[in-house]
């Protein structure tokens, strides 16, 4: 761990130090925040973000710093999160409007369909860890700073998850898996 | 397999390589960079940096505290005598703080008072409750603990002795980023705002 306590005390160390993370970060952790909320809660986050690098610049570790800061990244988007949720709550409240259906949202026809609609199926926590997989190439002992979990845990967690799409896709193929479509069936008929 | 699915979840990537994004080196960016940089970094706070449109860059400014409150969060529904403790813990720098306006107020705040510092001393801050916004039922009295010091731990807020403040805590944390903080006018009315339904 390359210690770098006494040279950030000056300004001029600090500013030096957090324009060369600027470097390697500023345009990955767009991605990273893009991929996740829409362009005005990223420019948001991104600001959030890139002060807490600033304030916290004792604190990053030896490049690569893009783990920690995705760590950051992370973070930054669960407070926002959590009070755009609370401040929808206290409007539906008021309105008295029920909240919207929930997963109603038909896959956008991308690319995959069939990966995405999986991947949809997915809890938040394994589509995140194949997300930084997948998406941002992380591998676990990089996944790890960025959950802020062991890197046995991240390769856990991975695995898990990788488990689980491969078996939402093959529910998907499975058409006996629905119940429901028994039922449907007898119906129709 | 693992490769093929890593290379075909990759594919989905909405903001893949080819999606372009906003250089570092871009005048906007370049403005945003020098705002934070002239922000000052020791908890002394008050400034807000340069910023652009709404984000309350004051993360920084206010030394991004949240402080957990001590001992469970049960105070939001226990009243009498004892009083309420917030406690700031050793280390959660990590914290970011929401551009201020009654509607975020209400919509984060679990736990919001106005309150008249009956003692500061040393690391600990004593308010005596005026007026509950949100929560609190009959507590009267307010401990704020800041374990590693107050001065770098109440974001530039100088707590006096006789004076008032507007505090709120959600989630079990006082948000002092601009959330909490002298019983001005202003902050008043947007406590009052927030809460007033």
């Amino acid at each position: 761990m390359a210690d770098i306590d006494q040279g950030v005390s000056s300004e001029h160390e600090r500013r030096r130090r957090f324009e060369a993370i600027v470097d390697e970060v500023f345009e990955p952790l767009q991605r990273y925040l893009r991929r996740r909320v829409g362009p005005a809660d990223a420019e948001d986050a991104l600001a959030d973000v890139l002060m807490t690098i600033w304030r916290r610049i004792e604190d990053a570790p030896s490049p690569p710093t893009l783990p920690w800061c995705y760590g950051i990244a992370r973070r930054t988007l669960a407070n926002q999160r959590r009070g755009r949720e609370r401040h929808l709550r206290l409007v539906r409240r008021i309105e008295a409007q029920p909240a919207p259906e929930p997963g109603h949202d038909p896959a956008e026809a991308g690319p995959d369909p069939e990966l995405s609609l999986a991947l949809d199926q997915l809890g938040d926590e394994d589509r995140e860890v194949l997300r930084l997989w997948a998406w941002e190439q992380l591998e676990p002992r990089e996944i790890a700073p960025v959950l802020d979990i062991s890197v046995n845990a991240a390769t856990l967690r991975l695995s898990r998850a990788k488990k689980r799409l491969a078996k939402a896709m093959a529910g998907q193929s499975a058409p006996s898996s629905g119940h429901r479509q028994v039922e449907g069936t007898q119906e129709s008929r | 397999m693992t490769d093929e699915m890593r290379e075909r979840l990759s594919r989905l990537d909405p903001m893949h390589s080819g999606v372009p994004v906003e250089p570092a080196t871009s005048e906007s960016s370049r403005q945003l960079l020098e705002g934070i940089m002239s922000t000052p970094t020791k908890e002394r706070a008050g400034e807000k940096p340069a910023n652009r449109r709404t984000w309350v860059i004051g993360v920084a400014a206010v030394a991004a505290l949240v402080l957990a409150v001590a001992a469970g969060l049960n105070l939001a529904g226990e009243g009498g005598g004892e009083p309420l403790a917030l406690n700031a813990p050793a280390d959660d720098p990590m914290a970011i703080c929401i551009a201020f306006s009654p509607e975020q107020l209400a919509a984060t705040a679990e736990l919001a008072f106005e309150g008249t510092v009956t003692a500061v001393d040393g690391d600990t801050v004593t308010l005596s409750v005026d007026q509950w916004y949100l929560g609190g039922d009959d507590t009267t009295e307010v401990v704020l603990n800041a374990p590693q010091g107050m001065e770098a731990l109440i974001g530039g807020i100088p707590f006096e002795v006789g004076s008032q403040y507007l505090i709120s805590a959600q989630d079990g944390t006082v948000n002092y980023c601009g959330f909490s903080g002298p019983a001005t006018p202003e902050l008043r009315s947007g406590f009052e705002a927030a809460f007033s339904g």
